[in-house]
């Protein structure tokens, strides 16, 4: 593997090495001396982070690339077969029979439509909030925030006691007292999910939050005196003025939410194990490629979870781009 | 111009010359001599699951030094390598397997003995079978075999047992003093008892349903199955169907959903409910033991307010096995004959007594076992070791057993029993097909 990644690497350099030559050559071709100087520099500065990215971010994508097509077996590594679309016919026939990549898809798909209005939604309305000057905005901003800050697992740890099951639970503790009967709202199929999507939009709003207060910072005030003056109500100033101000704000949110979204895997984890009606598509990857070992199939679902995820980034881009 | 294209170009050279100079320099690496040090010393690599500094790591770094201490005259010296498991990431077996891929294994390994079908099947571990002795291999309670061959021996046992609050045993005015590891209870015993505890107003049992995300679950519950005469996959551990789903497999299923539909037991038993006095019974295994010296002393004073009994026996007894072990790896040092002398020292009478001294656990050697008080909860997790333990299943596919089995459980309190056991059998044959046809 170790020899493999240096070819690889060898060729990626090579690969690169012609381009800047060719787009040197180019430039002396057209006489642009300048550039070619300030270009050279430029490429040879850039070589040890192209080197690093190369190491680190795109030989790993090739290397899962690659084994997508093969029957790589995490114990026998010196025997990996290329076994051409097989894994892809058995994830096909896995969902068709609802097995547990069914299951995960399933779950992972309520996570994403659940999570990411919700997450936003609160994102902006804390935004909007703590964006008033005023007392305690800064104290505000800080409450809002500290989730994103403590570790994922601190806090599935933290809402597990809460959502524990029995009269020892928070939540069940708290509803006692209304006289609602104690639920494990954890093992229940109807009341995982859910839990878990809350987790999340309360774990992460925070983050959301403040790329929001930052969109916000950057619309004129004017435009709020100008809609006053035409008589606008509280709704008219934020649909025609906050809301189209935020539009570029918002696009960025949604796509990094979205993909943040679609791959959970800590919450349900560290929450409910490996469970049918919590398991998702990232923890279904770690279970078949760690644990089972299979590391052909993981790699083959996750290629097609990134050419997913991929497709849905582009239709939000062309549904909400400038015109 | 032409000086700056010399230059990047002679860059770019130098950078791969360099690069595929260290390639091959990786290759060298993977030589089949024994690696030697510069005073000439052959050096044995060992790969321990646990932090150095704590108290288990502190007892092998011991035996390691003492290894070399007596070693010095043959030549031969231990390195030991600690490598904490983590939960969940799995950090140890990850390391295991990126030393396989990398050509970098030590020459000896811990693993747990679940694993020992899965490496063994992968060829990681070396067959030890005629390298130790048939009297030798009987000294232990129990070896790693898989296919008839030897592939690891045992660092220590362990078992486990319900731990039980004495105190509300008096106040409900039941006796379990005739049930000991050489006379377990029965299963109809053990749900008397259950009944008289919740009659008594406190949660008869934990049986520890909870404990599903990771081992816990199947190596404390598993033995109710074979106590019913259950078994989970055939002898060559390829075939689930007809095992996992048998009759009798579902009786051991049943006693257990069982005890959760008549709130003997429960999902929402709290971590520390028995140790505050809330729960009469708690299934644990040996480690439960320094706890409950040690912490919760307003609870459990001494030891006369909490006692250890034995696994319920159905159809037969059954009792929890199975730890973490030695293998000689097959990496790419040929010669073994250093990494065997390492690991017969390991796993002699004195260091398997200093091990355990450090853990709390049990000895894998029979020799090395301490005299226990007859009637202590060690007494009981040894003598039920020796009586009645089984290991668990010895399967390629067991990552898969083990994530069914924890379904199983998981769902005992809504699912049927039967559908449940199909369910997972269908999912485990299916684990074990793929990998025999790999």
């Amino acid at each position: 593997m170790f020899t493999t990644s240096i070819i690889i690497l060898g060729i990626f350099l090579c690969a690169f090495g012609g381009f800047v030559v060719y787009d040197l050559a180019t430039a002396k071709k057209h006489r642009e001396v300048y550039r070619v100087k300030s270009s050279a520099t430029a490429y040879l500065m850039l070589l040890p982070a192209v080197i690093l990215a190369f190491l680190f971010i795109l030989l790993p994508i090739l290397y899962s690339l690659g084994y997508a097509f093969t029957d790589y077996y995490l114990l026998k590594p010196n025997d990996i077969n290329f076994v051409f679309l097989e894994n892809f016919a058995g994830i096909f026939k896995e969902i068709s029979a609802k097995g547990m990549l069914y299951n995960a898809i399933k779950n992972t798909v309520t996570f994403v439509v659940g999570v990411v209005p919700l997450q936003i939604g609160i994102a902006l309305l804390l935004a909007l909030f703590v964006n008033r000057p005023g007392f305690g905005s800064k104290i505000f901003k800080v409450c809002f925030f500290a989730p994103v800050v403590i570790s994922l697992s601190i806090t599935a740890f933290l809402w597990e006691q809460i959502l524990a099951p029995g009269e020892g639970g928070l939540l069940n503790a708290m509803l006692g007292i209304f006289g609602v009967p104690p639920h494990d709202w954890l093992r229940d199929p109807k009341t995982a999910m859910p839990c878990i999507i809350v987790l999340s939009a309360w774990q992460g709003c925070g983050y959301q939050m403040l790329i929001f207060l930052s969109g916000l910072s950057n619309i004129r005030k004017d435009l709020y005196e100008a809609a006053a003056l035409d008589g606008a109500n509280w709704w008219h100033k934020f649909w025609l003025v906050t809301w189209v101000g935020l539009r570029s704000t918002f696009v960025y949110i949604l796509i990094t939410v979205f993909i943040g979204a679609c791959r959970i895997l800590t919450q349900p984890m560290l929450m409910t194990g490996y469970m049918s009606h919590t398991v998702t598509l990232s923890y279904y990857m770690y279970n078949i490629g760690y644990t089972e070992r299979w590391v052909g199939e993981s790699s083959a679902v996750a290629l097609l979870m990134t050419i997913f995820i991929g497709g849905i980034t582009l239709i939000q881009r062309r549904l909400f781009r400038e015109k | 111009m032409k000086k700056l294209f010399t230059s990047i170009t002679s860059i770019l050279l130098a950078v791969m010359m360099l690069l595929g100079m260290t390639a091959c320099g990786g290759d060298n690496g993977s030589g089949d001599g024994p690696s030697t040090d510069a005073e000439g010393n052959t050096i044995v690599k060992i790969m321990f699951h646990v932090d150095k500094s704590s108290t288990e790591g502190q007892a092998y770094q011991k035996r390691i030094n003492a290894f070399n201490d007596a070693y010095k005259d043959k030549k031969i010296k231990a390195q030991a390598i600690f490598k904490a498991r983590s939960a969940g990431a799995s950090g140890y077996e990850t390391e295991l397997q990126n030393n396989q891929l990398e050509g970098t294994l030590a020459d000896i390994i811990t693993f747990d003995a679940p694993n020992t079908a899965a490496y063994a099947n992968s060829g990681l571990l070396h067959d030890i079978s005629n390298l130790i002795s048939a009297d030798e291999q009987d000294k232990f309670y129990s070896l790693n075999k898989y296919n008839g061959k030897l592939y690891g021996l045992p660092i220590q046992e362990s078992s486990a047992g319900f731990f039980y609050n004495k105190k509300i045993f008096r106040d409900a005015g039941i006796d379990v003093s005739g049930f000991t590891a050489e006379n377990p209870w029965t299963f109809e015993q053990f749900k008397d008892v259950c009944a008289r505890l919740k009659n008594h107003g406190v949660t008869a049992v934990d049986m520890r349903i909870d404990a599903t995300k990771d081992e816990t679950a199947p190596y404390l519950l598993y033995p109710f199955i074979y106590a019913a005469g259950g078994e989970f996959v055939s002898e060559d551990g390829y075939t689930a169907t007809g095992y996992y789903n048998s009759a009798a497999t579902a009786n051991g299923f049943q006693f257990i959903k069982d005890l959760i539909s008549a709130g003997y037991t429960s999902y929402a038993i709290g971590a520390t409910d028995f140790f505050t006095g809330k729960v009469g019974m708690y299934l644990s295994s040996g480690w439960t033991i320094p706890d409950l010296d040690n912490k919760y002393r307003e609870q459990f004073a001494s030891r006369d307010d909490w006692g250890l009994l034995p696994y319920p026996k159905g159809t037969e007894a059954a009792s929890a096995t199975g730890s973490w072990s030695y293998a000689i790896t097959n990496n790419h040092h040929e010669d073994k004959t250093a990494a065997l002398e390492l690991l017969k020292w390991m796993t002699s009478a004195e260091s398997s007594k200093a091990i355990t001294d450090a853990t709390g656990m049990i000895p894998a050697r029979k020799d090395a076992v301490k005299d226990y008080a007859a009637g202590s909860p060690e007494y009981t997790l040894m003598k039920q070791l020796e009586l009645s333990g089984k290991e668990r299943p010895v399967t390629v596919a067991y990552p898969t057993f083990s994530t069914t089995f924890n379904q199983i459980i998981a769902g005992l309190g809504n699912g049927d029993v039967n559908q449940l056991l199909n369910a997972a059998t269908s999912t485990l044959q299916d684990a074990m097909n793929k990998i025999k046809d790999r």
